[in-house]
């Protein structure tokens, strides 16, 4: 919509505001030598330009744990617990931006879940551009996500001595209200904008052999490749992966009551799809039985399955995954290994039809 | 009052450090509304009445004795419902560990020339000897997942205790994982639901509740070579809760 | 008025139940209960034959279960026929009639039953099976004029454990309607076929031109079925099949019963063999 200038040094007292005006902020802030997501009570602690965090900001749209309603088991009563603040989500970066891309739209399509649909309408979205790569398992730039979708709210982009500041939406524009220090931009912060933008690209490298736009492809001819066996051989099956990956969505939903047995609360939790009991049936039978089958089934929906069912992808290239996994197992490896064999395939000679003599 | 007639419990103990059962006079005391829901009818370790007509049976710790056996088989006559509750009930416990020694070894190591007297044997889980219903892992055993277990046998159904991996929960917490700090961890073959608490506390996981269905140890075994472990530590490593389990899959094998 | 109970889920949650009374529950088998289902007046079901709902007991959890009446007598009620499996269903089993449990759906798409007008159906059941295909059948028998030849095989693991026996003679008795059934084990009384389904094939005489098949089983008996049936004739768009998968949202949210693209409980569960037969895991 419109672009701002803020400088760096006013984000303290534009966070302050935030909060004296009935926000709940949360970035990243270092824990441990590592970076989560949690609510910043002192703006000291926000550090907007940090490598990655454990869990996705996800964590605050669809929350590991969720009440989705209470009942009495005796009256049969139930109501929806859908209890929502108004929350501003600090330094988003950019492939997590797609994933939420990617949320909106599961949870809009079909049945609207007004859970999801509750926190995110109460949610501000502030990403950050990535300037430079944030860790050695990360590969937007091969997955596209290294720029910002437009489900932004405010975009920061580091300046050095200021910040540009994207207005994406009219939530966005209400987050600046009132706050002083921002200017418009005048034709050199524009040029200053073009040049940050213009000299990250190099920074980054494309680490997938192949375009974004093949693996659909590729991995529906690689539903049988001898690959999965071997990744089955090494998966823990600890489902770290699917904990930390911005895009995963599914759930468990179990019930809880109280010890009179009368009042109680059905809950939902994140699950995964590579513990052993996900895809088991009544009757006993697994429909993903094997450690092998359940990591195809994991890389088929990130590469594959997601954008067929809802034309995005189900990967962003965080490289979460590949940083918690103890085995080495990375998008990167797999997809690039699948696409290698299918080269070596092809590198055997096939009976070619001859073209016609002139 | 109620003159509803409650569902009585009673306690008892095998082998073990009775841990777990001093948890449930912790849990008891954070949830007093349990004393409401049930009734206790033999419990050594908070009351002196031993009542005999019971409904679910709580047994704490592990069959090393002949005579254990008999006491566990009267048990599983008289209760419906038998929970196995803890590691040593559950898995044999840390008494296990002896069962890769010859026993004959373990006894005059232990009682010298009083060996004789004692008749202990392999360390066993209790659901070697009687059939077990369910089970309330952990050493010590989790309180919320104590009160959470008789809430559901209340509803007349098994309580449900995860049996996925550690690291899930550990994740979730946003714990630095074990392996970054240069320590060895078996959250990815153990069964989950303690909160994580050692990895929280900055302690791998020892394995006290157990190994998820289908463990994928020998790819454990590998992330603990690549962090410089010896095959010996390794062993050792996994010696301390899942003896009696790992020595199953062996005999599988 | 009446609101179609699918209607409830689009306002406060799609996850909150309507609670429902159980108004009969006939003991079947040693592990089998059919359950007739109240909804609170001024609702309707409105489902189609193989549709299910998630039934619900507060404190013990939510459970798929597909419906076995046929539409044409739901008069505000349904029937489902359970098998004690499960945490929900052990419980379900425990009710007694006038319990109170809750109810969210219909959910997924039924049998395309217009398209089987004027064709021989071949319906095959195994085990519990029969239970979805019984909503289609009785949905056919009570419109017999529109279809052509009905064959209905069906295959259970003892005499003790066939399912609506009763509804199994009435449906014999339809014009030209031939039923079939076999035992994998067969008990004392017992002198009809003992051997897995697909040994009442070869006492079939049928034209596969003009007709279409219906398969609803447990996962192992798909691949056998499937192959007399291609065997036969019959075009792969002319199978049907209905696909059990967990579920616990029912509403292409939780990701439990995912096959590739498709979410069996939005999608399915009912396929038919040309949809599926490429995607790996289907069967």
């Amino acid at each position: 919509m419109s672009l701002r200038i803020m400088p760096k040094g006013a984000l303290k007292a534009w966070v302050t505001r935030l909060q004296s005006r009935q926000f709940k902020v949360v970035g990243p802030k270092s824990l441990h030598g590592q970076y989560i997501f949690d609510e910043i009570t002192d703006p000291n602690d926000l550090v907007l330009d940090y490598p990655t965090s454990v869990l996705p900001p996800k964590k605050f749209l669809l929350p590991p744990r969720e009440t989705l309603f209470r009942f009495n088991a005796r009256t049969m009563e139930s109501h929806a617990e859908i209890t929502v603040e108004p929350l501003i989500i600090f330094g988003v970066h950019t492939c997590d931006m797609h994933a939420i891309a990617l949320l909106d739209k599961v949870h809009n399509t079909g049945y609207a879940d007004q859970h999801y649909k509750a926190h995110r309408a109460a949610t501000y979205l502030v990403s950050i551009e990535c300037l430079k790569p944030c860790m050695e398992g990360s590969f937007c730039k091969s997955m596209g996500t290294l720029t910002v979708p437009e489900a932004f709210d405010l975009h920061l982009t580091d300046l050095g001595s200021d910040y540009a500041v994207d207005v994406g939406s009219e939530k966005g524009e209400e987050l600046l209200e009132g706050f002083s220090s921002v200017w418009e931009p005048t034709e050199s912060d524009y040029e200053r904008v073009n040049n940050v933008m213009a000299a990250k690209w190099p920074h980054f490298s494309y680490r997938l052999e192949c375009d974004v736009t093949e693996l659909p492809d590729l991995l529906s001819i690689s539903q049988k490749s001898p690959l999965w066996d071997e990744l089955g051989e090494r998966c823990l099956a600890c489902g770290m992966c699917t904990k930390v990956c911005p895009t995963c969505y599914c759930f468990d939903v179990t019930d809880e009551i109280d010890l009179n047995l009368e009042k109680g609360e059905r809950v939902r939790t994140w699950d995964s799809c590579q513990i052993e009991k996900f895809a088991v049936v009544a009757g006993g039978h697994n429909f993903r039985s094997s450690r092998a089958l359940r990591q195809r089934h994991r890389f088929m929906r990130k590469g594959k399955y997601q954008y067929e069912a809802f034309g995005l992808m189900g990967c962003v290239g965080c490289g979460r995954c590949a940083a918690a996994c103890l085995v080495h197992i990375t998008p990167v490896d797999t997809f690039n290994e699948l696409y290698r064999m299918r080269q070596s395939a092809k590198a055997v000679p096939q009976p070619q039809i001859k073209e016609p003599q002139p | 009052m109620t003159t509803q007639t409650l569902p009585r419990i009673a306690f008892f103990e095998f082998t073990s450090c009775e841990g777990c059962q001093l948890t449930v006079v912790d849990t008891l005391q954070a949830h007093p509304e349990l004393l409401n829901v049930v009734e206790i009818v033999q419990f050594r370790e908070a009351m002196s009445e031993r009542g005999e007509d019971y409904q679910i049976a709580f047994v704490e710790g592990s069959c090393t004795r002949p005579h254990d056996e008999t006491r566990l088989k009267e048990i599983r006559q008289q209760a419906k419902i038998v929970v196995a509750l803890g590691a040593c009930a559950h898995l044999g416990g840390i008494n296990a560990i002896r069962n890769r020694q010859p026993l004959e070894e373990v006894r005059q190591y232990v009682y010298g020339d009083k060996a004789d007297w004692f008749d202990t044997y392999v360390a066993r889980p209790i659901e070697a000897v009687i059939t077990v219903d369910a089970v309330i892992p952990g050493c010590p055993i989790d309180r919320n997942e104590f009160a959470m277990a008789v809430s559901h046998l209340l509803q007349g159904r098994m309580p449900n205790i995860p049996d996925y991996p550690l690291c899930i929960e550990c994740k979730l917490m946003e714990n630095v994982c074990m392996f970054q700090r240069g320590k060895a961890c078996l959250g990815p073959i153990t069964r989950s639901g303690c909160g994580a608490i050692c990895p929280a506390y900055g302690d791998g996981c020892e394995g006290c509740r157990g190994l998820i269905p289908k463990p994928n140890i020998e790819s454990l075994k590998q992330v603990l070579r690549e962090h410089g472990m010896s095959e010996e530590e390794i062993d050792a490593k996994m010696t301390m809760f899942l003896t009696y389990q790992k020595m199953r899959l062996e005999e599988k094998r | 008025m009446t609101t179609l109970l699918n209607e409830t889920l689009r306002q406060e949650s799609i996850y909150i139940p309507t609670p429902a009374r159980i108004a009969t529950i006939n003991p079947m088998t040693a592990t089998e209960k059919l359950f007739r289902v109240a909804l609170p007046s001024g609702f309707s079901l409105a489902h189609r034959p193989g549709q299910f709902v998630e039934v619900s007991i507060f404190g013990v959890g939510e459970a798929p279960i597909s419906i076995c009446s046929s539409p044409s007598h739901s008069n505000g009620s349904f029937e489902l026929c359970v098998r004690s499996a499960g945490k929900l269903t052990n419980a379900l089993h425990r009710l007694s009639p006038g319990g109170t449990i809750a109810i969210r759906g219909p959910f997924g798409r039924g049998f395309p039953i217009e398209r089987f007008r004027g064709k021989d159906i071949i319906f095959v059941a195994g085990g519990l099976g029969i239970a979805p295909l019984r909503s289609l059948i009785e949905e056919v028998i009570a419109d017999r004029g529109k279809y052509g030849r009905v064959y209905i095989l069906y295959g259970s693991r003892s005499p003790n454990d066939i399912l609506f026996s009763e509804d199994l003679k009435l449906w014999a008795n339809a014009p030209r309607t031939e039923v079939h059934l076999t035992v994998d084990r067969t008990a004392p009384g017992w002198d009809g076929n003992i051997g897995v389904i697909t040994t009442l094939f070869p006492k079939l005489r049928f034209h596969s031109r003009n007709m279409v098949a219906v398969v609803v089983g447990p996962p192992v008996m798909y691949r056998f079925v499937l192959m007399e049936l291609l065997a036969r004739g019959l075009a792969d768009g002319n199978i049907w099949l209905s696909f059990e998968r967990q579920m616990k949202c029912a509403v292409g949210k939780c990701g439990h019963c995912q096959m590739h693209h498709i979410y069996t409980c939005q999608d399915g569960p009912a396929f038919s063999y040309a949809q599926i037969k490429n995607l790996e895991e289907a069967l």
